[in-house]
């Protein structure tokens, strides 16, 4: 097992309750991302949030990005006394939405125009566009792209603009076993860019969500004594996958004790 | 091409099967013209007669240039308005006043010529007043509902990339919205001649192929009145492919060919 230690908290969900027209979706959710230091590594942080269709991930998700309000608690970023604004946390939305208007080196450039000058701009564009293979799209317009090509602009915006935390919806959605593969090697790349780059990745296929996190939050509901749900979705269950050694190898998926583990959790899944 | 691909729904033909249709309505409409025996639709060689009186003796080149150049400054105007009205109603103090003035394309132009007569100085204004707030009102219509169509991940793709509102504004729902301003535009342009007739009709002295047409109605030449609407259809045609060009130009993210895969 590879030794690391938590140090500062990077993003914190306090106590976010959240209701619809008096219909409670989340309960007092809590939840703490840790900045994890490993020796001589830049190692970020990768969060698989899994939990049923329609239990309330998206409306979570929405929450940590700022885009919507809690009804009760907040979502700080890097200990700061003011919750989570729009902006702050980048949003891989699942569909991968781009300005359709503008190319690929556009969609990019309107992002890094934020954080960087227009010349410091183009050239990481241009570096990020040589290493994440997407070169030669460069002045394609997000209709003639892939959907891989597709998720890569995404995610480059996002990370162009400056957001350290990454929110990533079903990134796997849809994805055949390959290009799913693919899409995992990617999120580890993005995480490992910077030692505080940190990516929240969900979704309801735990395989995959185990084999890229290093972390997992099981988001679940309370039943009563006949079995009914009780409305107002928490975070049941944190799984600390470097401490059961899942974390951080290549080809985790083939370890017996990989497989053991997803099982345990899709049994757990049913009574989400 | 198999005959019952043409009456089979949603299927996509090549560009000679569509040709081939295209050829087969015409000749269609061609064969019911000229054997109608329906005696007061004028027979085509009357049209074409009248055509050539039209633009030899009634000067219907001049008046059409006329007419041109009235609907393109009212569509110029309207344009303009419309498309400020659109975006200003993004901003919530506005939204009613805009509601509002797409309301008014259920009133008549009959109940609304004194007050127009009486707000503008002369028979071009009027003119030009009329056009524009005809084309306004449906122009205003149709955009407002383009830009309540867009989806609400694009607001939040400018919001995650740090955007303020009015930033948000011009990328998302000015610049994301170029294209369907062509659409809208270009419905509303060709409504525009629809208008015109009763534009021109409000202030005969200003000339036009409307005055021309309220003239041969008046006295019953129809072979006049059909010669009027073709070149109408013509020239509305050529409008149409124009608007086309310059939106291809302007947004050449429109035209680029589909998704790899």
């Amino acid at each position: 097992m590879t030794e690391y230690t938590e140090a500062e908290v990077l993003l914190q969900v306090q106590d976010v309750s959240k209701e619809y027209n008096g219909h409670l979706v989340l309960k007092k959710v809590c939840a703490t991302i840790k900045d994890i230091k490993v020796v001589g590594e830049v190692r970020g942080q990768v969060v698989g949030f899994i939990g049923p269709s329609g239990i309330g991930k998206s409306t979570l998700f929405r929450i940590m990005a700022g885009l919507e309000e809690p009804t009760s608690g907040r979502v700080v970023l890097d200990a700061q006394d003011r919750p989570v604004r729009a902006g702050e946390v980048g949003v891989v939305a699942q569909a991968y939405p781009l300005f359709e208007h503008r190319t690929v080196m556009g969609n990019l450039m309107r992002a890094a125009c934020k954080r960087y000058s227009k010349k410091e701009a183009r050239e990481k564009v241009v570096a990020y566009l040589a290493e994440f293979d997407l070169s030669a799209e460069v002045h394609h317009y997000p209709t003639q792209l892939s959907g891989g090509q597709r998720q890569r602009v995404a995610i480059l915006q996002q990370v162009l603009c400056g957001s350290q935390t990454l929110l990533m919806d079903e990134p796997f959605s849809g994805l055949d076993p390959i290009a799913k593969k693919k899409t995992e090697m990617l999120i580890q790349k993005i995480a490992n860019l910077d030692d505080k780059n940190t990516i929240v990745v969900v979704t309801h296929d735990i395989a995959a969500a185990a084999a890229v996190a290093d972390h997992l939050w099981a988001m679940g509901r309370d039943h009563d004594a006949e079995g009914k749900v009780i409305p107002g979705a928490y975070i049941v269950e944190t799984y600390n996958l470097i401490d059961r050694g899942l974390a951080w190898h290549e080809n985790i998926e083939s370890s017996p004790a990989f497989t053991e583990f997803v099982q345990e959790i899709d049994e757990k899944f049913a009574q989400l | 091409m198999q005959l019952s691909t043409i009456f089979s729904p949603n299927r996509v033909l090549d560009r000679r099967s569509e040709r081939f249709i295209v050829v087969v309505w015409i000749a269609l409409v061609a064969v019911i013209w000229i054997f109608s025996p329906f005696v007061f639709l004028p027979k085509p060689s009357e049209v074409f007669q009248a055509l050539h009186d039209l633009w030899f003796y009634q000067d219907l080149g001049i008046e059409l240039f006329t007419s041109m150049c009235l609907n393109l400054e009212a569509i110029a105007i309207a344009t303009l308005i419309s498309l400020a009205l659109a975006y200003l109603g993004t901003i919530a103090v506005f939204a009613p006043l805009v509601s509002f003035i797409g309301k008014l394309r259920f009133l008549s132009l009959a109940g609304l010529g004194f007050a127009f007569t009486m707000m503008t100085s002369n028979g071009h204004a009027l003119r030009v007043s009329v056009l524009v707030f005809m084309v306004v009102v449906f122009f205003v219509v149709s955009m407002v509902d383009v830009i309540n169509g867009i989806p609400k991940e694009q607001y939040d793709l400018a919001r995650t990339l740090r955007m303020g509102d009015w930033e948000t504004l011009y990328e998302v729902v000015i610049l994301g919205q170029l294209d369907q301003a062509f659409i809208v535009l270009r419905q509303t342009a060709a409504m525009s001649w629809m208008f015109l007739a009763t534009a021109e009709g409000m202030a005969m002295s200003g000339g036009g192929v409307g005055m021309l047409l309220n003239t041969s109605n008046k006295h019953f030449h129809l072979a006049e009145v059909m010669a009027i609407q073709i070149i109408i259809l013509i020239v509305g045609l050529c409008q149409d492919y124009m608007i086309g060009v310059f939106r291809n130009i302007c947004c050449p993210w429109v035209n680029v060919a589909g998704r790899k895969g």
